[in-house]
């Protein structure tokens, strides 16, 4: 049998680049990341607050309105679920590392969903589900999900 | 209703880095599930696959395979899902009453993508994706702690799941040889290198190089095909919202709710006395028992209570499941097969004892966000 031959290995020959709208709730979630405010909106119909904001109400199958039910939140939550992992997830091959990160589910205090980010200063020890956290913002904002650094011990 | 069976089968062997190009492949998984039936390719009239132009490096991926899927001049289309889900898609085909022969095939060679590339771009590209904290490892490790923290479960009771399949995988000749071991210990399991905490690399279910096939026929046929036809008499499906922080992932809603579909139609009322033996897809350890209590096939949190070794109580996953290797598109197929084989007595090595009706998942997305369950019925 003869040596496997690769032929095309897919190394950056297509570059696609996508570009896509995040919409016009999002767009209102993005400005206020700007100002380090973090907004939510609720179901007319159950009442639950999403954040990020949506058009929809998946359960209700409800429109909630553009102009409507809009609610400020504080940058508080509580930390629902985490996991921690010694690949480095926020690179695109996952290579592995030494130290490892914890990834959190925060419920953001005011809403009925939870947000995934990384926890920072807190060791994998002390990391508790239920613990009190708060949004560490990055300094220069620019109005996109990395506005929010992590979050840490509240 | 027309009833229709699945009258071959075939799957090739799993690997982790195959000596095949894609499209050998396909051949020997379609060609050989014709030849498992007596078949020819003029016997097909549909071709349903289950690929990923993500997996495949190629869009409309499904153009390139139409000869070695036995789509030559045939009608064919293609599931971007499971090829759990194509098998429903050849069911309605049949169902129609236009087709007497419908081929499902599906898979994909994990050593030939970038897994958790790929995975990556599951995620919504206008929050989650760009800071990449949702993947396909953290999820993993989400919801086997949503599990344990709401029933107090410990790590040890899930390695126990995959203790047991990775070693059921040793009777498999087809399971992958990495995850065949005879002597695996719950020590290996749980000091395996972390994957995302609490899941260790050993509760991963390999993605891995595999594609399988089975044929699907109206009764007139089926009857005439083989002796040994293997009924689908329910299917049930459904699925749950995308944001992991919307769900409860101690459970798996979409499942309870395809079981309910499922056993309705096959008039179930106690899939604990009535099932025989439980072929399903695990992505990871955790999920097998999430899915034997969201069936209610045991108490919620007492999965790990349930004897599900081949002579046990409620055998699951005779043949190693997913964790005896994972070749996407595939497995939810090869977990169909797998309930075939056990019907017809053909799970040599691995078989458990007087079966006649089995359940086979398949399922798709973050924390199984999609499942799908047959029941599968032979003819005693």
């Amino acid at each position: 049998m003869t040596e496997e031959k690769i032929v095309v290995a897919n190394k950056g020959i297509i570059r696609a680049e996508f570009a896509f709208w995040v919409g016009q709730y999002m767009d209102k979630f993005y400005d206020a990341l700007e100002n380090k405010k973090i907004v939510g909106n609720k179901c007319p119909k159950c009442g639950d607050v999403f954040v990020p904001p949506r058009k929809i109400c998946g359960k209700c199958n409800e429109t909630i309105p553009l102009d409507q039910n809009w609610v400020d939140l504080p940058d508080t939550g509580i930390l629902k679920n985490y996991t921690i992992t010694y690949y480095k997830i926020n690179d695109r091959a996952s290579r592995k590392v030494k130290k490892p990160q914890i990834i959190g589910m925060v419920q953001i205090d005011g809403s009925s969903t939870s947000i995934v980010y990384r926890l920072l200063n807190i060791e994998p020890g002390e990391v508790k589900i239920g613990m009190k956290v708060k949004v560490n913002w990055e300094e220069a904002t620019k109005g996109d999900p990395s506005d929010i650094k992590g979050f840490s011990k509240a | 209703m027309e009833k229709v069976a699945i009258v071959g089968y075939n799957q090739v062997k799993l690997y982790s880095d195959a000596n095949y190009g894609r499209y050998e492949m396909i051949f020997e998984a379609v060609r050989g599930a014709l030849d498992n039936a007596g078949l020819k390719k003029k016997d097909i009239t549909t071709v349903v696959s289950a690929t990923n132009d993500y997996y495949d490096g190629r869009t409309i991926s499904n153009s390139l395979t139409v000869e070695p899927g036995g789509g030559y001049l045939a009608d064919e289309s293609k599931v971007e899902m499971d090829g759990a889900h194509a098998v429903l898609y050849g069911l309605m085909r049949v169902l129609s009453g236009n087709h007497k022969l419908a081929v499902v095939w599906g898979g994909s060679m994990a050593s030939s993508y970038p897994a958790h590339t790929v995975h990556l771009y599951e995620t919504d590209p206008t929050w989650e994706r760009p800071i990449t904290y949702v993947s396909d490892i953290t999820s993993a490790g989400f919801q086997m702690r949503a599990y344990m923290e709401k029933y107090g479960i410990s790590a040890e009771e899930i390695a126990k799941t995959a203790v047991k399949n990775r070693k059921n995988a040793v009777n498999n000749p087809l399971a992958l040889a990495e995850a065949q071991n005879p002597n695996i210990t719950l020590k290996d399991v749980l000091e395996s290198d972390i994957y995302s905490d609490p899941v260790t690399e050993l509760m991963v279910a390999q993605p891995c190089d595999g594609v399988a096939a089975l044929l699907l026929a109206p009764e007139k046929q089926a009857k005439k095909i083989t002796d040994n036809p293997v009924w689908i008499t329910g299917v049930g499906l459904s699925q749950e919202t995308y944001y992991l922080g919307d769900r409860d992932l101690s459970t798996s809603k979409s499942m309870e709710l395809a079981g309910k579909m499922a056993f309705q139609a096959a008039g179930i009322n106690d899939p604990n006395t009535q099932i025989d033996v439980a072929e399903l897809y695990e992505a990871f350890a955790h999920e097998e028992l999430i899915f034997i209590e969201s069936l209610g096939i045991a108490e919620k949190g007492k999965g790990a209570d349930l004897n599900a070794e081949i002579g046990g109580d409620f055998p699951v996953n005779p043949s190693g499941g997913a964790l005896g290797g994972n070749p996407l598109c595939a497995t939810g197929l090869i977990r169909i097969i797998e309930a075939v084989k056990q019907i017809r007595g053909e799970a040599k090595g691995y078989q458990v004892k007087n079966v006649n009706k089995a359940i086979a998942s398949g399922q798709i997305g973050m924390c199984s966000q999609n499942n799908i369950l047959y029941v599968l019925e032979g003819d005693n």
